[in-house]
C-alpha cells in the first residue's frame, strides 16, 4: 500500500512536471511562432540560421541538450553576456535547463507545424483582406491566426503531450518532479510497483485531459467548416 | 409484374436451356439496413450470352453484380455461377470467383506496379505460374486490348482509357469464363470511351460471357443479346435488344429509354 | 563555452562504446515493436472486443513515458516473488531485456497506430480487385494492402524513427552505458562539459541525418510510381 507521505510528495512531484512542460511549450510556441514567420519566405539569411538550428536541436536528444544547458549553461550565458559587458553569473537551476533545452527543441518542430499551417491557410483570403482595406494587423490575427490555429491544433495538441512525456526523461539531470519522487519512494519503501503504476496513471489522466479539451478547443476552431453531413444511408448501388 | 416479366425473360432462354447456365439468381434479396436494395431478383444468364443491365442511378444495378462474385453478401435467394453454389464459405467464394473476371467504374489499377506486374501479379500469387510464362501471357492480353508499348509505365501516367484496358486485360489474363462490367466507362472522357467499349464489342465476339452495367445504350443495342431494365431494386423488363429498344412492353421502361435515348 | 578536439579524440573509444549500446538497444526495439504492433493495428479494423483491448493498449503505451515504463519493468517487476524467485529473473534481471522491452512496448503503440492509418489508406477498391482476381485473403494482407500501406506511411516511420534514436537515451536510468550516458561520464572525470556532450551530440547527429538520407533514397525508389512523367 502507498503510503499518504509520498503520494503526496508524488503530487508536489507531479505539479512541477507540469510546470516545466508548461514554461517549456509557452517558449517553444515563442521560438516556432518566431521561426515560423521568418521562414515564410526563403531568404538566405534566415536560412542561413534555421537550418542548422533545426538540424541540431531535432537531430539530438532532448536529455542530451538538458544535460549541456544544466552543466555548461552559466558557462554558455557568461559567454553570451560578456561581449555586453555584463559579468553576472548565473546558477543555472535544473528546472531552467530544462526548460531551455524542451523549449529550443520543440521550438523547432513548432515552427514547422506554424509555418506549414500558414502556408495552408488559402492564399485567397489574404487577397481578399487586402482588397477590402482591412490594416496589416488585422489581417494576422482576426483573418490568418483563426484560421492557421484550426490546422495547426492537432499538431501542436500532439506536441504538447510529447513536451509532457519528455520532461519525464529531462528528469535525469536531477530535475525534482515525479519521476525523482517516485524514484525516492521506491528506494525507501523497496515498493516500486505502485509507485511508478502511480505515476503512469498522473500521465495517462494528463493525456485524457488533453484530448478532452483539444476536442473542444478544435471544434471552436473549426466552426464554419463543418456542414452538418446527413446522416442517412448512402448506398453504393 | 415482375414474377411475369421475368418469366419472360426465362422463356428467351429455352433455346439455350440445353447448356448449363453461366449465372443462375433465383428469388436473391439484399438489404442494407431497412433499406430493401434488391427484391425478388430472378435472373438466368446462358453461356455466351451478352446481357446489359441498365436503369436510373440507385435501381440496385451494380449491387446485383457485386453480389453474383461476393463483393456483397446477399441476405436471400440463390446465386450458382457454372453450377457452382455462392456460400457464405471461403471456399465456395473462391470457386465462384475463379469462374468469373470483373472491371469496375474505377479502374482499381494497383498504383505502385507497372502495368505488366498488374498483370502477373495474380497470375503468379493465385494460379501458381511462374515468372516467365507469366509475364508471356500478360504481354498476349496486353496487345490485344492495345497497350503493349505501355506495358513497363505506372498507371499514373495512362490515360483513363489505357488505364480501364489495362484493367479489362488484367482481368482476362485469368481466363474466366464470365466477365462482370460495372460501369465500365463512366469514369472517362468521352475520347477514351470509344476506345473501351470497341475493346468491349471485340471480347464479345469470342463467345465469353458478359454481364455489362452501363448508361452506353448504342453499345447495349449493337452488342447485347439481352438487356435488363431495373428500378429500385427490382427488374421491371427484360427481353432480347431489339424488342427492348424497338417496342419496350413497360412504361417505365418507356420513360426511362426517351430520357436517356 | 569551449571545444577541446583532443579531449574529443581521446573520448572516442567510449563514445564509440556507448553508441554501440545505443544500437545495441534500438534494433531489436524496432523489430519487436514491429512484430508486436502488426497484430494491434489488424485488430482495430474488426470491432469487437479486440478492437477495444487494442485501443487500450495503444493508448497506454502511447501514453505513458518510456521511462516510466522502463522503471516499472526493471525496478518494479522485481518487487514481485513471481518475477524473483523463478526462471523470469534470468529474463527480467537483465538491463537490456527490460531495456528491449519496455522501448519495444512504447514503439510498438505508435507503430499500431502507424501501421493502422496506413492500412485504412489503401483504396478499398483495389483490395476487392485483387479478391476478384482470386487473391486469397492473406495474400491479399500480406503481398497487397501492406506493401501499399509501408509507401503511404514512409514519412511518419521516418519521424517514429528518429524518436526512437532519441529515445534509448532513458536506458542510462537502467544503468545502460549509451551514448548520453558516456558522455556523462567523460564529463565525470575531465571535468570539460562541452567536449564530451557536443562530440555526442555530433554522433547523434549523424545517426539522425544519416536515417533522413537513407528514407529519402528510400522515398525516391519506392514511391517513383507517383510521379506522372
Amino acid at each position: 500500500m502507498p503510503s499518504m507521505g509520498f503520494v503526496q510528495q508524488l503530487g508536489i512531484g507531479a505539479l512541477t512536471t507540469i510546470q516545466v512542460a508548461v514554461c517549456a511549450y509557452l517558449l517553444a510556441m515563442a521560438i516556432g511562432i518566431v521561426f515560423a514567420l521568418a521562414t515564410l519566405r526563403r531568404r538566405w539569411l534566415t536560412q542561413l540560421i534555421w537550418v542548422p538550428y533545426a538540424s541540431i536541436f531535432t537531430g539530438v536528444p532532448s536529455l542530451l541538450v538538458a544535460f549541456l544547458f544544466y552543466y555548461g549553461g552559466s558557462e554558455i550565458v557568461s559567454s553570451v553576456l560578456a561581449p555586453f559587458g555584463v559579468s553576472q553569473s548565473i546558477e543555472i537551476t535544473p528546472f531552467m535547463a530544462a526548460v531551455a533545452a524542451l523549449g529550443m527543441v520543440y521550438g523547432a518542430y513548432l515552427a514547422d507545424l506554424i509555418r506549414s499551417a500558414i502556408q495552408n491557410v488559402p492564399h485567397g483570403q489574404f487577397e481578399a483582406a487586402r482588397v477590402l482595406l482591412v490594416p496589416r494587423t488585422t489581417i494576422w490575427l482576426r483573418v490568418i491566426l483563426p484560421q492557421m490555429l484550426r490546422l495547426a491544433l492537432p499538431g501542436m495538441t500532439n506536441m504538447w503531450i510529447v513536451v509532457l512525456k519528455d520532461t519525464a526523461l529531462v528528469s535525469l539531470i536531477g530535475l525534482k518532479e515525479i519521476m525523482a519522487y517516485a524514484k525516492l519512494a521506491s528506494g525507501v519503501t523497496k515498493e516500486p510497483f505502485i509507485y511508478y503504476m502511480l505515476a503512469s496513471a498522473f500521465f495517462l489522466a494528463m493525456t485524457w485531459l488533453t484530448y478532452y479539451v483539444a476536442r473542444n478547443v478544435e471544434q471552436w476552431a473549426g466552426r464554419g467548416f463543418h456542414p452538418v453531413v446527413a446522416k442517412g444511408a448512402s448506398h453504393a448501388l | 409484374m415482375s414474377a411475369i416479366l421475368s418469366n419472360v425473360a426465362m422463356s428467351q432462354t429455352s433455346a439455350a436451356r440445353g447448356q448449363m447456365s453461366a449465372v443462375s439468381i433465383s428469388g436473391l434479396n439484399k438489404f442494407y439496413g431497412t433499406f430493401h436494395a434488391l427484391r425478388d431478383i430472378d435472373l438466368e444468364v446462358a453461356s455466351g450470352e451478352i446481357v446489359v443491365l441498365c436503369g436510373p442511378s440507385g435501381s440496385g444495378k451494380s449491387t446485383l453484380i457485386r453480389c453474383i462474385n461476393h463483393l456483397e453478401q446477399h441476405d436471400a435467394g440463390q446465386i450458382h455461377v457454372s453450377g457452382i453454389k455462392l456460400t457464405r464459405r471461403q471456399d465456395d467464394v473462391e470457386k465462384v470467383r475463379r469462374e468469373l473476371g470483373m472491371v469496375f467504374q474505377n479502374f482499381n489499377l494497383f498504383p505502385h506496379m507497372t502495368v505488366l506486374a498488374n498483370c502477373t501479379f495474380a497470375l503468379k500469387l493465385a494460379m501458381r505460374i511462374a515468372e516467365k510464362e507469366a509475364e508471356a501471357i500478360a504481354q498476349e492480353y496486353l496487345a490485344k486490348v492495345n497497350v503493349a508499348e505501355q506495358a513497363h509505365k505506372y498507371p499514373i501516367q495512362l490515360s483513363g482509357g489505357q488505364q480501364q484496358r489495362v484493367a479489362i486485360a488484367r482481368a482476362l489474363c485469368l481466363k474466366p469464363r464470365i466477365m462482370l462490367f460495372d460501369e465500365p466507362t463512366s469514369a472517362l472522357d468521352p475520347e477514351s470511351v470509344g476506345s473501351v467499349l470497341r475493346i468491349m464489342e471485340d471480347l464479345a465476339q469470342t463467345g465469353i460471357t458478359m454481364i455489362c452495367v452501363t448508361h452506353e445504350m448504342g453499345f447495349a443495342r449493337r452488342v447485347a443479346d439481352r438487356c435488363v431494365f431495373m428500378e429500385r431494386g427490382e427488374i421491371v423488363e427484360a427481353g432480347p435488344a431489339d424488342t427492348f429498344f424497338d417496342s419496350p412492353s413497360s412504361e417505365r421502361l418507356r420513360n426511362f429509354l426517351d430520357k436517356v435515348l | 563555452m569551449h571545444f577541446d578536439p583532443q579531449v574529443a579524440w581521446d573520448s572516442l573509444p567510449k563514445l564509440l562504446a556507448g553508441t554501440l549500446t545505443t544500437f545495441t538497444v534500438l534494433l531489436p526495439v524496432l523489430v519487436l515493436g514491429l512484430l508486436l504492433a502488426l497484430p494491434i493495428a489488424l485488430a482495430r479494423f474488426k470491432p469487437g472486443p479486440r478492437s477495444v483491448l487494442a485501443a487500450a493498449y495503444i493508448g497506454f503505451f502511447r501514453g505513458v513515458p518510456s521511462l516510466v515504463l522502463l522503471y516499472l519493468i526493471y525496478s518494479g517487476l522485481p518487487q514481485f516473488s513471481l518475477v524473483r524467485e523463478t526462471f523470469l529473473w534470468n529474463v527480467f534481471s537483465n538491463a537490456y531485456v527490460c531495456a528491449w522491452i519496455g522501448l519495444a512496448l512504447t514503439h510498438s503503440g505508435f507503430m499500431a497506430e502507424i501501421i493502422r492509418g496506413g492500412l485504412a489508406a489503401v483504396p478499398q477498391g483495389t483490395l476487392e480487385a485483387a479478391a476478384t482476381l482470386g487473391l486469397k485473403p492473406r495474400q491479399i494482407l500480406f503481398r497487397l494492402r501492406l506493401p501499399m500501406a509501408a509507401r503511404y506511411v514512409l514519412r511518419a516511420y521516418q519521424n517514429e524513427l528518429l524518436i526512437m534514436v532519441k529515445s534509448t537515451a532513458a536506458v542510462s536510468a537502467i544503468t545502460l552505458v549509451d551514448l548520453t550516458a558516456a558522455a556523462n561520464t567523460v564529463f565525470d572525470y575531465t571535468y570539460d562539459p562541452f567536449t564530451p556532450l557536443m562530440t555526442a551530440a555530433a554522433i547523434y547527429w549523424c545517426i539522425t541525418n544519416g536515417i533522413r538520407l537513407a528514407f529519402s533514397a528510400a522515398d525516391r525508389k519506392f514511391n517513383r510510381y507517383l510521379v506522372r512523367a
